[in-house]
């Protein structure tokens, strides 16, 4: 961060690089909605909210789709969210596209659903839109398709050239590759054999990271993923873009795959809010109905939570709370 | 026994005979009646057998001429009984030629096997012919007989009824006992008065015009299922209906409008086993004195048209309520048909390229498949006419608002508007069910508070066709008092499809601690789903929004508890305190989900549109603060460049100055002096 190269850039492009404008912009723009909440307790702490909440990655909860992909830094925000929110429902069911459009609209109310659905097609290879999908399938390749969406884009021209026989190289870079000058017959037989060979589409994405203005994967780690297959389709490499750990720990939105469903911080809290429902599921006479409002919420703190837990005992209880947290852990795997 | 025989004009017509004392003759000789005839006939009920004993002494004797025997009297007979014969049960099997009695009037066949009426053309004075009991099978032979009065044809083979066209006089027919299946040619009998087709095989009646003097009407015994033309009889007193099909009033409709019917009888027929039947037969024939043989009271009377008063109200009512169904049916299907046609127009905005050319709206009737399955009535295309009037009605009715008993119904927009009525606290106090059908969410969402003010005791809420797409529509539903009972339809509301969609009904709304959702209990289990898989969403909400993001979001008035919430929040993480849950309950609700919102999607993009005005201010803003900070860097810059060169200068000049310390010093004075 402190580096000294950073002095030597100029100040717009300094500003611009490191997006420090839009969060100025849009800090301002909130102070102006909420004037009235924000001047009683003070602009100075505003701020200081603000950016702290731009430092953790909250800043991006329940805004509008124009912030939240303005910046890669919001976007890494938001898929970091998405998955911490959501990962306990992608514990259970597969669920359809529609379904997971649905989850991100609870966190951005006007996420359009083109993403999603190109998402989507990543994961079922453009192939039956309605089928279901794993969270971790789905969130991987989500997390391409957003924060690399400008890129794609180009890529998928790229893909289109190379499929119908142009190849956007010739003109423009001049570089030593074998075979780039000459016409290749073989492309225009490329129809019949699936996608386009691997080096070269490599040569013309790495060409597009160069000039590309937009966040791109780094070129090391896409030749990587496309070390080991001869040809590839389009989807095909997204798929193994989003599949590639050493780019999704490049992004560093999102754990590996492995680790995708362990989040201690937020199962501790979970564990804590399901605490009272819990309790309930244990008396007697109340596991399968729910009784009325006042008792149900007054039912925590009549029965108290002992062992396990520093819980405040309010008072005694009939109920044997010989359970410790390890127990109720127990019951909830079997259930799920 | 006395043989009697009167001719009454009234109404009996009996006929009496009796015996007269033998004469011994020793050849066969016919026995005369003794005629007190003073001109008058009476008969006995024409069904029974009235006894009649004839003497034995007829002479037949056979002609060699022809097949049929000829009678012939005594002269001493002649004379005593000149106007009557009978031969009664003489085991006649044709009638005989009867000569030389031309002035006949009264002429006796009964009891006899008689099957064709033959040979009696030449008895042009006759008034009574008697062919009861024989077996005749076909009316005829009687057209000469244009004065007679009295007709009997009991217990015979007759088929049908006919060649009674010259007896203009006939005054009493008796056809009773025979095979007649049709009442036929007797219109031209304006004078008969009565007539009896008991024991036939009639099975309805009518055909009854031109019987101008008919006042009685004997049709007991037969199959009769219907009867009409009764009311073309001006003077028919008493209808005999006993032991026939008739089983309702509408069969026997025509009664009611005969004014002259006084005496009637329906036992058994199947109406007489109904519980109306006394009191519809009487209320609908006012006129009439005397039901199955029994007098008729003032009392059945009274009876009978409170019980007439009480169907007709009963009628009336549900007359009156299946016209309400048939609007509500019609203003039901107006309100689809537009909300399918605006589903289908949002659709066509959506998605043009995919939708076909069929689904134009030149013709609304011709809807999407997908759209049309709740409504069987609407397939295929309605005839010109029938859309004409539906139109009229789309005027009108475009929605519809029904309380019935503890539900409110509404369909579509318009019916929100119902809302602001003013309901009597004690309709809108029974109000526990709220359905809405036909309205878009979104509209529904803007009058959810008038909802909670008006109809406090709502528990049950009922979305169908209400274009429920996203679970952050749910969030609107957390603004009210309680909700118990949450049943949203699959049809029109495709989050219903989401496999998750109660899971997160039951999360966001779970302070009502709702107990069915679409028909199912929520049990324990779910709520602890809802609560796992939700849970983190609602604690990212609560904890990580930025504290003025929370305010802005919850508003003014929760601003405090939350506050407080949050300064709880400031001791450490592992204890949940006491307070903590209080402030929930007082709260009542989740503050944790309380962020969860749902702004309607016109609103969202309303708020958006005003922002980016902000949003360029802003800009520009920033932009000079930036351009001030740059100039002011860049002159930091230059100055931290040129820093050292004018220190460096600024230190020499005030060396140099200083250096003639003597010179200095009068510079000094100078510059002080100079200053005054």
């Amino acid at each position: 961060m402190l580096s000294p190269e950073r002095l030597a850039l100029p100040d717009y492009e300094y500003l611009a690089q490191r997006h420090v404008l839009t969060y100025m912009e849009d800090a301002v723009c909130q102070l102006l909605e909420n004037r009235e909440d924000i001047s009683q307790y003070g602009i100075a702490r505003f701020f200081t909210e603000y950016f702290n909440s731009v430092c953790q990655g909250t800043h991006i909860l329940f805004r509008e789709f124009s912030f939240v992909q303005a910046t890669p830094h919001n976007r890494v925000s938001f898929l970091r969210a998405f998955w911490r929110c959501f990962r306990t429902v992608g514990n259970g069911d597969l669920l359809t596209m529609k379904e997971y459009h649905c989850l991100l609209q609870l966190l951005c109310p006007d996420f359009p659903l083109e993403l999603t659905q190109k998402a989507a097609r990543i994961v079922l290879m453009d192939d039956a839109m309605d089928c279901l999908m794993s969270f971790s399938d789905f969130l991987f390749a989500f997390q391409i398709q957003f924060y690399y969406s400008e890129f794609l884009d180009s890529v998928a021209a790229i893909y289109e050239d190379l499929l119908s026989g142009k190849n956007p190289n010739t003109v423009i870079v001049p570089t030593s590759s074998s075979g780039q000058h000459r016409q290749r017959p073989a492309l225009g037989e490329a129809g019949m054999l699936e996608g386009v060979e691997a080096s070269l589409f490599y040569q013309c994405l790495e060409n597009l990271c160069d000039r590309h203005k937009y966040s791109c994967p780094p070129p090391a780690l896409v030749k990587e993923a496309l070390s080991n297959v001869q040809r590839l389709t389009f989807y095909g490499f997204l798929m193994a873009l989003s599949k590639h750990h050493g780019i999704n720990q490049a992004l560093g939105a999102l754990p590996d795959k492995g680790d995708l469903m362990h989040d201690p911080a937020m199962d501790e809290e979970l564990e804590r809010l399901l605490l009272p429902f819990l309790r309930l599921a244990q008396v007697p006479g109340l596991v399968n109905s729910v009784t009325a409002s006042p008792e149900a919420s007054c039912l925590p703190s009549r029965t108290p939570p002992r062992v396990g837990s520093p819980w405040r005992p309010l008072h005694h209880s009939r109920k044997v709370d010989g359970e410790s947290d390890a127990s109720t852990e127990e019951t909830d795997e079997s259930e799920t | 026994m006395d043989c009697q025989a009167e001719v009454n004009c009234g109404l009996h017509l009996v006929i009496q005979t009796s015996s007269l004392p033998e004469k011994n003759k020793v050849e066969f000789k016919l026995n005369k009646d003794t005629s007190s005839f003073p001109g008058r006939l009476l008969q006995h009920d024409l069904e029974r057998n009235y006894s009649s004993r004839q003497g034995d002494h007829i002479n037949l004797v056979s002609s060699s001429l022809s097949s049929f025997p000829i009678l012939q009297r005594s002269s001493e007979e002649k004379i005593l009984y000149s106007d009557r014969l009978s031969l009664e049960r003489q085991k006649l099997t044709v009638c005989p030629i009867i000569n030389g009695e031309d002035h006949l009037r009264l002429l006796n066949f009964q009891h006899n096997f008689i099957t064709r009426i033959q040979n009696i053309s030449n008895l042009q004075k006759l008034i009574s012919l008697d062919l009861y009991d024989n077996q005749i099978e076909e009316i005829s032979g009687l057209s000469t007989l244009r004065c007679l009065r009295v007709l009997l044809l009991g217990k015979n083979r007759i088929k049908k009824i006919s060649n009674l066209e010259n007896l203009k006089s006939l005054d009493v027919l008796d056809l009773h006992g025979n095979q007649i299946t049709k009442i036929e040619n007797i219109n031209h009998l304006c004078e008969l008065r009565v007539l009896n087709l008991a024991r036939n095989f009639l099975s309805h009646v009518d055909n009854l015009n031109g019987l101008d003097s008919l006042t009685e009407l004997n049709l007991r015994h037969n199959q009769i299922t219907f009867v009409r033309d009764v009311d073309n009889l001006p003077c028919l007193q008493h209808l005999f209906l006993s032991f026939n099909n008739i089983s309702s009033f509408d069969s026997v409709s025509c009664l009611a409008d005969s004014s002259s019917l006084s005496d009637i009888t329906f036992d058994g027929n199947p109406i007489a086993q109904e519980s109306w039947y006394k009191h519809t037969v009487l209320q609908n024939m006012m006129q009439l004195r005397q039901l199955d043989m029994k007098r008729i009271t003032e009392e059945e009377r009274r009876m009978a048209s409170v019980l007439a008063k009480k169907e007709e109200e009963k009628k009336r009512e549900s007359h009156k309520q299946s016209l309400l169904k048939e609007k509500k049916r019609l203003t039901i299907n107006n309100v689809a048909r537009q909300w399918d046609l605006q589903q289908q127009r949002v659709a066509n905005i959506a998605t043009n390229e995919d939708r076909k050319d069929s689904d134009s709206p030149q013709d609304p009737c011709q809807i999407d498949g997908s759209t049309l399955s709740a409504f069987p009535e609407e397939t295929g295309p309605l005839d010109s006419g029938l859309n004409n009037a539906l139109q009229g009605l789309s005027v009108i009715d475009t929605y519809l608002v029904e309380v019935d008993g503890d539900t409110l119904s509404l369909y579509g927009s318009g019916a929100l508007e119902s809302l602001d009525r003013n309901w009597s606290v004690q309709t809108a106090g029974m109000i526990t069910t709220v359905s809405f059908t036909f309205i878009e969410f979104d509209e529904i969402v803007q009058v959810l508070p008038k909802l909670k003010i008006k109809f406090p005791n709502s528990l049950h809420l009922k979305f169908k066709e209400t274009n429920l797409v996203m679970l952050q529509q749910f969030n609107a539903l957390a603004q009210l008092r309680r909700i118990d009972q949450l049943t949203i339809d699959p049809q029109g509301n495709p989050v219903v499809n989401f496999t998750l969609w109660k899971y997160y009904v039951l999360f966001r709304l779970s302070h009502f601690s709702m107990q069915k959702i679409n028909g199912t209990e929520v049990t324990q289990n779910d709520m602890i789903m809802a609560e796992r898989l939700f849970g983190i969403l609602a604690h990212v909400a609560s904890s990580e929004l930025p504290q003025y993001r929370l305010i802005s979001i919850l508003g003014d008035a929760r601003k405090k508890q939350f506050q407080y919430l949050l300064e709880s929040k400031g001791k450490k993480p592992g204890i949940i305190n006491e307070e903590n849950n209080d402030s929930k309950r007082l709260v009542g609700e989740n503050t944790n989900r309380a962020t969860l919102n749902y702004t309607t999607r016109d609103f969202y993009n309303e708020k958006l549109e005003e922002i980016k005005e902000k949003k360029k201010f802003c800009k520009t803003y920033i932009e000079d603060l930036v351009k001030e900070a740059t100039e002011i860097n860049m002159k930091n810059e230059a100055l931290q460049k040129l820093w050292p060169q004018m220190f460096i200068e600024l230190v020499r000049d005030a060396v140099i100055e200083i250096r003639n310390k003597n010179s200095y010093m009068k510079l000094c004075l100078q510059q002080i002096t100079d200053q005054k």
